[in-house]
């Protein structure tokens, strides 16, 4: 797809105070389809995660890398683009697993960002990026 | 929209109330005030929900990790009143059943 034929393409420093500007615009952004409400918080959710994602791993949390995001309203999908420059994010970090209840004495909190994005969308690739770093793409169906 | 958080204290216990948006961002603040109350929660520890807007993975990691500090401690540990946005999440992870809540 050329750039032009994209919806949206926002390059942000990768500072968590800039989430929340990201969120309201990605909001504001699904909230223009006819997305059900719940769904459109999910994906408000699962598109921070993966902001959140290239910051704390990719550029190991340091405010001076870049994430851009790239929204785009195709016939069958609303489809999202979350891409970093930062270090590469190991393959066993981005597999899919179940979300089960865990055990009390297992909590594990760590990684819970990556399934999340697994449930809310239906098609998700993580892939390295052109330019070095990690690329994820998210398809929600909107016939949903 | 920040975060603010509130601390009290009571003779059914300790509350800190949340209000505003958990994220990467603001979760830091969040987790030093639940992992700092818990030691001298006596009556356990009870965390006011009901005005939270937005809570991410990190929010909840922090809650987690707050649920295993007081398990720790011997304490109790209540999610009170949780927004609709918090209780989204929480089932959206499968973790509404471990925490105790009223």
């Amino acid at each position: 797809m050329n750039d032009i034929q994209r919806d949206l393409r926002l390059k942000v420093r990768s500072d968590p105070k800039l989430l929340s500007p990201v969120r309201s615009l990605v909001r504001s952004w699904v909230a223009s389809w006819d997305i059900d409400k719940k769904i459109a918080d999910e994906v408000v959710l699962a598109i921070d995660e993966a902001f959140t994602n290239a910051i704390r791993h990719a550029y190991e949390g340091r405010c001076d890398g870049s994430v851009e995001l790239t929204l785009h309203a195709a016939q069958e999908y609303l489809e999202f683009q979350v891409s970093d420059t930062g270090l590469v994010c190991p393959s066993e970090c981005i597999e899919r697993r179940p979300l089960q209840p865990p055990e009390p004495d297992e909590l594990q909190p760590g990684g819970l960002g990556i399934q999340l994005i697994h449930k809310v969308f239906d098609e998700v690739d993580f892939y390295p990026g052109s330019g070095g770093g990690n690329c994820v793409t998210m398809k929600l169906k909107r016939s949903k | 929209m920040g975060l603010t958080i509130d601390k009290s204290q009571s003779s059914d216990g300790s509350l800190i109330r949340v209000v505003g948006e958990v994220d990467l961002y603001s979760s830091p603040e969040l987790r030093m005030a639940i992992l700092k109350a818990v030691p001298s929660a006596e009556g356990g520890l009870a965390i006011d929900l009901e005005g939270v807007t937005y809570i991410d993975s990190s929010g909840i990691a922090t809650l987690v990790e707050g649920l295993r500090s007081a398990r720790e401690h011997g304490t109790g540990f209540t999610l009170v009143a949780p927004s609709p946005a918090v209780m989204q999440v929480l089932e959206l992870a499968r973790l509404d059943s471990i925490f105790e809540v009223r």
